[in-house]
């Protein structure tokens, strides 16, 4: 397999996933601000802190509304963490990398973003919004179960599961990064009373909240959350078994070097997590350095085996 | 006949489908009832539904422009053209006849010059040609093939002969847009396809990788084929990444590929270095090898000569194989047939007027305003003069460029090239159509059953080009026996 092959597909896979979370991520704010009782200190300017582009923001935009913040995140092709500039980047991955895909591949992720591109305008009105994330959602399942169920398990499918994987373990912890700066003991007593709505929409954005409901009987709480999508072995996207897949590919992969062993380290960190005893500002700091450590092991998957480096 | 027929004209032309304004020919007499039977609206939504289709597939072309390159979708008339099959397999005997010819002639030209010893063709014709390469003389290609992948662009005159216009022997494109032009029709029409007996063409891969297992240095089932592109920004990016994904090879930039002082082709893979046997290359010669072509190409490979000449490694088409693909040496193409295969031609050339030769000259440049004026060795139809269809200044302009050089001009006469309903504003108008079909050669010779119809979809207009205003259509080759 092409290094230049390697690379394409695990971005492409990358900025998918990332499409993926951008859009779960703005529906269930929009769903999480509705049943919230205004007045409480939680807004749109939350979605923009997770992926650390408040700056970006306010260089561009001098009101940090729905209208603003859903645009910015949305349909901004000159900001390079937007829906729309993710779709694109995947789109282009695609387009050099057809022959190693399935046939339906190709034609799957351009018509996703055709259908982006012609229904950019209608993500400011929020019933069109939904819709709108509704599909994205969807065409991005979609394109993730083509693969699953038609491409070979061979080297190309590794590169994909890599990028998706590393993207997903990212976007898990600043999820939690966000939960605990919300959750911080600084909170009102107001946000106090609505902590398992907060805690409930962040197992939605991610999807595992039915999954946590078939494995804890019990009201949901922030230990139990935590503990979930850091630590669980089974679900998808939790960081514990993100990494799992990461090391299931990198075994299999030529010339891993030390990579598996990284890997080792990495998980036993992750498990390693004390989730009852670490307080929120500790929390942060935890999840801060395993986006570090994951950036990192970016940077060794691209020296290992991709063209540009 | 119905509305969408109402005030078609068969001008002076051939017509494909027509034989005169309410006549379908015999071969074409199922579609055009077929066609009868719909309403307009009907038309124009499988109309939509072809265009949607090709913007889905994502069926595109890059034309240069000063705003950048802009990414086009593939301009698609929906009426397919059709071809008795009968007339066809003569067609496919003389494609046949004649790339077998010019790939000895090309052998000939890097070997011991027969030809030209034998005084059929000048030496200066040779010498100064562009295409032709020094450093492949005494290289000996297997089966001696040169030109593998060759696109031969044929027309129709009014006298209802198909005449041979010009071989392509570089990098012929067009191949993948008539394989996606089948698929489209196939959605579009399938009720139709279902009762015609049109020949199948979508075996072409299958040929196309044969081909090159046939050229490979090592005989062996293991072989590693790669396609060697210019890159995304180049105009047939999507056929490159079409045909590799479709016979299973590995899509390549040039600097994907190294070649080491095993004189090998290797390809940096997440192995490290793994060697390649074929490349089926879609790069110009001048591009391919900075050691030896232009040194300040970044989009080949250092050292690919070297590779190939040492037999390492098979270039389809073979370096030098250009040669053969000048409008020039064109001219003496139907005495090549009768000096190899000692055989007449099956498909007559066009006469051609050589600015070469005086006496030629004399008479391109007395009838300017008739004749069609064509560069040696551009492609896409650019840099050429259409006598009937240019104002005086710019005949009396293009003058001058053919005699600052007239080694690199030939005359034809303007022909009066077919045409074939094409669905104009929901109305069938005739356009003036050519058709190339495409040629494989290594140990064996395969022709496409038709090929890239491609339609000048502006009315009068001569021009078939897609960066020119072209379009393009199915061809269907039918077989008439038993209906």
């Amino acid at each position: 397999m092409l290094s230049r092959s390697a690379e394409r597909l695990y971005w492409l896979a990358r900025y998918l996933e990332r499409t993926e979370n951008i859009a779960r991520l703005v529906n269930v704010h929009m769903n999480l601000l509705m049943d919230l009782p205004k007045g409480v200190e939680m807004g749109w300017q939350q979605l923009i802190m997770i992926n650390a582009s408040q700056e970006e923001f306010s260089q561009k935009y001098s009101l940090a509304n729905e209208r603003n913040i859903t645009r910015f995140l949305l349909a901004d092709y000159t900001f390079s963490g937007s829906l729309i500039s993710s779709l694109s980047a995947a789109r282009e991955n695609i387009r050099t990398s057809r022959e190693l895909l399935p046939d339906e591949a190709w034609e799957q992720v351009n018509e996703m973003y055709l259908f982006a591109k012609n229904n950019l305008e209608t993500v400011v009105n929020r019933r069109q919004r939904v819709l709108f994330l509704k599909e994205i959602i969807r065409s991005c399942q979609r394109f993730t179960g083509l693969l699953s169920g038609y491409m070979s398990h061979n080297h190309p499918y590794r590169f994909i599961r890599l990028g998706r994987n590393i993207e997903r373990a990212d976007m898990t912890s600043r999820i939690l990064d966000l939960a605990s700066l919300l959750l911080s003991e600084s909170r009102s007593e107001e946000v106090r009373q609505y902590e398992a709505i907060l805690w409930m929409n962040i197992l939605k954005a991610l999807n595992a909240l039915l999954m946590y409901r078939q494995q804890f009987h019990n009201k949901i709480n922030g230990d139990d959350v935590l503990n979930f999508l850091l630590r669980d072995d089974n679900l998808p996207s939790s960081v514990g078994c993100c990494i799992s897949v990461l090391s299931d590919c990198i075994n299999k992969l030529p010339n891993n070097d030390d990579l598996p062993k990284i890997l080792i380290e990495l998980q036993a960190y992750v498990k390693g997590i004390d989730t009852i005893h670490t307080s929120q500002e500790q929390l942060r700091g935890i999840l801060d350095e395993l986006q570090t450590q994951l950036g990192d092991f970016h940077n060794k998957i691209a020296d290992n085996w991709f063209l540009t480096t | 006949m119905k509305s969408i027929w109402k005030n078609y004209r068969t001008d002076t032309a051939y017509d494909e489908l027509m034989c005169s304004e309410f006549q379908s020919r015999a071969v074409s007499h199922q579609l055009c009832q077929y066609l009868d039977s719909l309403k307009k609206e009907d038309i124009d939504k499988r109309k939509v539904a072809a265009e949607l289709a090709i913007i889905e597939m994502g069926i595109s072309f890059t034309v240069y422009s000063e705003e950048g390159n802009i990414d086009r979708a593939w301009p698609f008339d929906i009426i397919p053209r059709i071809i008795d099959a009968r007339e066809w397999k003569i067609i496919d005997k003389g494609l046949k006849q004649r790339l077998t010819a010019l790939n000895l002639f090309i052998s000939d030209v890097y070997g011991d010059q027969e030809f030209i010893k034998a005084g059929k063709m000048p030496a200066e014709i040779i010498s100064s040609s562009k295409n032709f390469r020094k450093e492949c003389i005494g290289v000996k290609p297997r089966h001696n093939v040169w030109a593998n992948i060759c696109g031969t662009d044929l027309v129709r005159d009014k006298d209802g002969v198909m005449y041979v216009l010009e071989d392509n022997l570089r990098v012929p494109s067009g191949v993948s847009y008539m394989l996606e032009n089948r698929v489209i029709t196939k959605r579009v029409f399938p009720e139709l396809l279902q009762d015609i007996d049109v020949l199948p063409i979508d075996d072409y891969p299958t040929h196309l990788l044969d081909m090159l297992s046939s050229i490979a240095p090592n005989q062996s089932d293991k072989c590693t084929y790669a396609v060697l592109t210019p890159g995304i920004y180049n105009s047939a990016y999507f056929e490159h990444a079409y045909l590799a994904q479709q016979i299973g090879a590995q899509l390549v930039e040039g600097n994907d590929l190294i070649v080491n002082d095993d004189d090998c082709v290797y390809m940096k893979t997440i192995n490290g270095l793994e060697k390649i046997d074929v490349i089926y290359r879609r790069i110009d010669d001048d591009f391919l090898d900075p050691e030896v072509f232009r040194p300040d190409s970044t989009l080949g490979v250092r050292g690919l000569m070297r590779a190939w000449k040492a037999g390492n490694v098979a270039l389809a088409n073979a370096p030098g194989a250009g040669v053969a693909d000048d409008k020039v040496v064109y001219a003496y193409v139907p005495e090549m047939i009768r000096f190899y295969l000692n055989e007449e031609p099956i498909l007559p050339n066009v006469p051609t007027y050589l600015c070469s030769n005086p006496d030629d000259l004399a008479y391109v440049l007395e009838h300017l305003s008739e004749l069609v004026v064509k560069p040696a060795n551009e492609s896409g139809g650019y840099g050429m003069l259409v006598g009937p269809h240019s104002t005086a200044k710019e005949v009396e302009d293009f003058r001058k460029i053919i005699l600052k050089d007239p080694r690199n001009y030939i005359g034809q006469p303007t022909l009066s090239i077919s045409t074939a309903p094409t669905l104009c504003k929901g109305k069938l108008e005739p356009r003036h159509i050519d058709l190339r079909p495409f040629i494989l050669q290594g140990k064996n010779t395969f022709v496409t059953a038709g090929g890239l119809t491609r339609v000048a979809l502006k009315k009068g207009s001569l021009v078939v080009n897609s960066s020119q205003g072209g379009g393009s259509k199915d061809t269907w080759i039918i077989n008439m026996e038993g209906s």
